[in-house]
């Protein structure tokens, strides 16, 4: 189905056909959105249902966390519990940050490369579509008598077989997470497509923004990891019909293989793009270029390449994997993720800084995710991760990269984006606010977990003795997540006063540096117009170029949004 | 305890690092934050890349990373004394392990302790190595578990030809833990498999874990050494009750863990301690 356009007032009703079959879809209707082909809504349609899920999963995360505040309570029982931590740990991996940093290129590629639309825009529809359905059959889990899935985000053989896992729970997440999975493969090969082959003329490869770039080298991990999943939900499957497969080792193994060669991968897909997002907005809030460009680009690439062959290091406590290798590809990352940090911290050197709510959550993000990624290294060394893998350890390393890094990331580019995708100003006052509460709340939550798992706290229990010792730490962790639920609600609040007020945002409203700053907020159905044209391509941060132009013929440090200078 | 011994040393050293790494980072965000703030009155620099500058820093990045990998596969290495070999079994030399055979199973743990002798024997075919029943297609491959029983929830078979191999199990309910006991300053082999979805063995004071898969057996070594008794836990999601998939590790002298021994095989399985 294609958008139609309005018809003219003076045509005729249609009432010779009573079933309506023939009347055009009105663009702003429910139904003009659910068949919209338009870049910006599949995109705007993907990050609105991965918002709501990060608040449903956030939920299932403050419920998990009240449990574990003291030894020894269990109010919601252990079945309970399991299904709350493999939903939370799936519908954010799969539901939430996945599709959030795809729907993000998805909105912002062809913006960022002068194009009009996205490559297959009926594609990339179909694959929204399926990841909400995907999510909500995952979800539906909750209905069945016997429960959601239970078997935590990688569902392990046997455990997720028909004879231990039995019930509903287990096939809906596997339906669920291969619909998601198979949407996210159509959205990201439009994306790649996209930044390949459509760009505007003069927009070369290395005119592309950063993170243009950081979608390329994820979309890339996309299509090359992505299939894997496939491959072991496949399995998962024809091992619930017939639970004899996983009698035998090799299949049981086999599935550890093949779920990794997915799941490390995915980690960087839920990464890169908001990398990308943190080093637009440094720069921007910076006043200017991105400082080592090239050596990012090249750095993202390689790192992409080298994700695919460290997938064992999630198994070294198997006895079944060549442990020295998965170290020796795992320790090699620290190298082109120090040349992106290089770059990141290089950029905020050499700026001259502007405290928006955006740039504080880029800053912060250098920091938390820094500890992610230290941490990183330690599990990445065998004789470490002997004693910490799969305990609260992993909780806080996984934690670290994904919430105090890739979430920040997230809320920094969701500041950044929100008035060009809206045309509407969030609150900077609530925005802090929320700011304040998440760097309190996240690392009072997530730093005490490292001491948990190091003293002996295993990950994925529903509870535990107060002769264990782990009482004091787990509080810790659960007063810092009363801190993020108020975090959240300072956001959400946020949210709906900007709805409410209705402060119009300019086009500009934070002096850009890429081509979407260009286009008006939000940008019209085609998104460059005559009135907003493409301005010359001159670099990877065009708009920054003609301000520099400009002000060789004006008075320098006059700034539209009053600034101080 | 080389492996705790170890993973002592390796964290320090990757500790050490990390923090300065980290600091290093945070002092140059803070200067920028005081320094390059728009009110400090410094604009923004126009250079956007130094190649020189990042050749010798990808160079230093290439060191480091070499060292370390250098570093800690050796440390995996020092981990395992003997190496695979060892582990295995095949290792020659010093005296034979002391072998005790575990078996995870939904939710506790079962610990046998072979007679001296009777691994041997079960190795070179004559032992009773067949196990009835739930699991009888995995009696294709040899078990270790000289005693033919298992269990779910705690119950447990005896061997009809004697009691050659001491067992030590129980359910993990309300305080009833198995203990795993083992001699000080002898080298103790685990020969680890489940019974039906994947465990692992943890004992955090050791520093170290091992899964245990169902039709497959893993095997690792370690030393105690001293007396004493230490928790150990399940660190593989493994259904309802894996918060409670609890057991004892208990290190007794060598003369003790004998008389232990030969007590046990008359008395068949023992139950387990209270916490
Ligand atoms: C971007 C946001 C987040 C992501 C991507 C994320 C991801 C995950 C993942 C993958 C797991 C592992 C699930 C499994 O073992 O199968 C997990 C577990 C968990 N998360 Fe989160 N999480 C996020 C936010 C949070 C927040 C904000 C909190 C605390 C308020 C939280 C608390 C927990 C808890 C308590 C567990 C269970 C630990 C366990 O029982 O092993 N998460 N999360
Ligand atoms: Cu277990």
């Amino acid at each position: 189905m294609t958008l139609a356009p309005d018809p003219p007032a003076d045509s005729p009703p249609q009432a010779a056909q009573p079933t309506g079959a023939s009347r055009p879809v009105r663009p702003a209707s429910w139904l003009g959105w659910l068949t919209t082909t338009d870049h910006k809504r599949v995109g705007l349609l993907t990050m609105a249902t991965a918002m709501v899920l990060f608040f449903l999963m956030g939920v299932l995360a403050l419920l998990m966390r009240s449990q574990l505040a003291q030894p020894g309570q269990n109010f919601f029982g252990s079945s309970m519990y399991n299904q709350m931590f493999s939903i939370h740990g799936s519908g954010m991996i799969y539901m939430v940050m996945t599709p959030f940093a795809i729907g993000l290129g998805v909105y912002l590629v062809p913006l960022q490369i002068g194009a009009p639309a996205v490559a297959m825009p009926r594609a990339t529809l179909f694959g929204y579509w399926l990841y909400a359905l995907g999510a909500v059959l995952m979800l539906s889990g909750f209905a069945m008598p016997t429960g959601a899935h239970a078997d935590g985000w990688f569902s392990y053989p046997p455990m997720a077989s028909s004879t231990y896992s039995p019930g509903d729970g287990t096939p809906l997440w596997i339906v669920g997470v291969f619909m998601a999975t198979v949407g996210a493969l159509l959205m990201g090969w439009a994306v790649l497509w996209t930044a390949l082959r459509k760009r505007a003329r003069g927009m070369t490869m290395l005119r592309m923004p950063v993170f243009t770039w950081s979608m390329i080298a994820a979309t890339l991990m996309v299509i090359g990891a992505f299939p894997s999943l496939l491959a072991a939900l496949v399995m998962l499957a024809v091992g619930r019909a017939d639970p004899t497969v996983f009698d035998s080792n090799a299949w049981n193994i086999g599935y550890q293989h093949l779920f990794w060669f997915y799941g490390h991968p995915v980690v960087y897909v839920m990464f890169f793009p908001y990398l990308g997002a943190v080093g637009e907005v440094l720069a921007v809030f910076s006043r200017r270029r991105f400082f080592g460009y090239k050596g990012t680009v090249i750095s993202l690439l390689v790192f992409a390449a080298l994700s695919m062959s460290v997938w064992g290091h999630h198994m070294f406590a198997t006895g079944q994997a060549t442990n020295d290798y998965y170290s020796l590809t795992s320790i090699a990352l620290l190298v082109p993720a120090g040349i992106e940090y290089f770059a990141l911290v290089g950029t905020v050197l050499g700026g001259r800084l502007v405290f928006r709510t955006p740039m504080l959550f880029a800053l912060a993000f250098i920091p938390q995710f820094l500890i992610g990624g230290l941490t990183g290294i330690m599990v990445g060394t065998p004789a470490l991760d002997y004693h910490v893998t799969d305990s609260y350890f992993i909780v806080a390393h996984l934690h670290y990269v994904l919430f105090a890094g890739s979430a920040f990331g997230l809320f920094a580019a969701l500041y950044f984006w929100f008035p060009k995708v809206t045309g509407l100003m969030l609150d900077e006052r609530l925005g802090r606010v929320h700011f304040t509460l998440m760097v309190i709340g996240t690392n009072l939550t997530f730093l005490p977990m490292f001491g948990l798992g190091y003293l002996g706290m295993p990950r994925r229990v529903a509870t535990y003795p107060e002769w264990a010792g782990f009482g004091l730490l787990n509080l810790l962790a659960s007063i810092g997540a009363g801190f993020l639920a108020a975090a959240m609600i300072a956001f959400a609040l946020n949210l709906q006063q900007a709805f409410r007020r209705r402060v119009p945002a300019p086009a500009d409203p934070w002096q850009g540096n890429s081509l979407e700053w260009a286009a008006p907020s939000p940008p019209p159905r085609y998104n460059f117009t005559t009135t907003h044209p493409l301005p010359p391509l001159t670099s990877n941060a065009p708009l920054l170029d003609a301000r520099m132009r400009q002000g060789r013929h004006r008075a320098p440090h006059r700034t539209p949004n009053g600034e101080r200078a | 305890m080389e492996q705790r011994r170890v993973f002592a040393q390796v964290l320090t050293v990757e500790t050490v690092i990390a923090s300065v790494v980290f600091l290093l980072v945070l002092t140059a965000l803070l200067y920028s934050l005081i320094r390059r703030r728009a009110g400090a009155g410094v604009g923004p620099s126009p250079r956007s890349e130094r190649p020189r500058l990042e050749v010798s820093y990808l160079a230093a990045l290439v060191v480091i990373a070499a060292g370390l990998v250098v570093y800690t596969a050796s440390a995996n290495d020092w981990m395992h004394p003997g190496g695979d070999a060892q582990a295995a079994g095949r290792g020659g030399g010093k005296a034979a392990p002391v072998e005790v055979d575990v078996t995870a199973f939904q939710w506790c743990w079962k610990f046998t302790h072979p007679a001296p002798g009777a691994h041997q024997a079960a190795r070179s075919g004559h032992g009773p190595d067949a196990r009835p029943a739930a699991d009888a297609h995995h009696a294709a491959e040899a078990h270790h578990a000289a005693d033919g029983g298992h269990g779910s929830g705690g119950a447990h078979g005896q061997r009809s030809d004697g009691a050659r191999a001491a067992t030590t199990t129980a359910n993990c309910r309300d305080g009833r833990l198995p203990t795993l006991v083992v001699p000080t300053g002898r080298t103790v082999r685990i020969n680890l498999t489940s019974l039906d979805v994947i465990h692992s063995l943890w004992v955090p004071a050791l520093r170290y874990k091992m899964d245990a898969f169902p039709d497959h057996t893993n095997s690792f070594t370690f030393t105690v050494d001293k007396e004493g008794r230490w928790i150990g836990r399940c660190a593989e999601f493994c259904g309802d009750r894996h918060h409670a998939m609890e057991f004892w590790l208990k290190a007794v002298s060598p003369e003790e863990y004998d008389d232990w021994v030969s007590q046990h095989q008359q008395d068949g399985p023992t139950g387990g301690a209270a916490a």
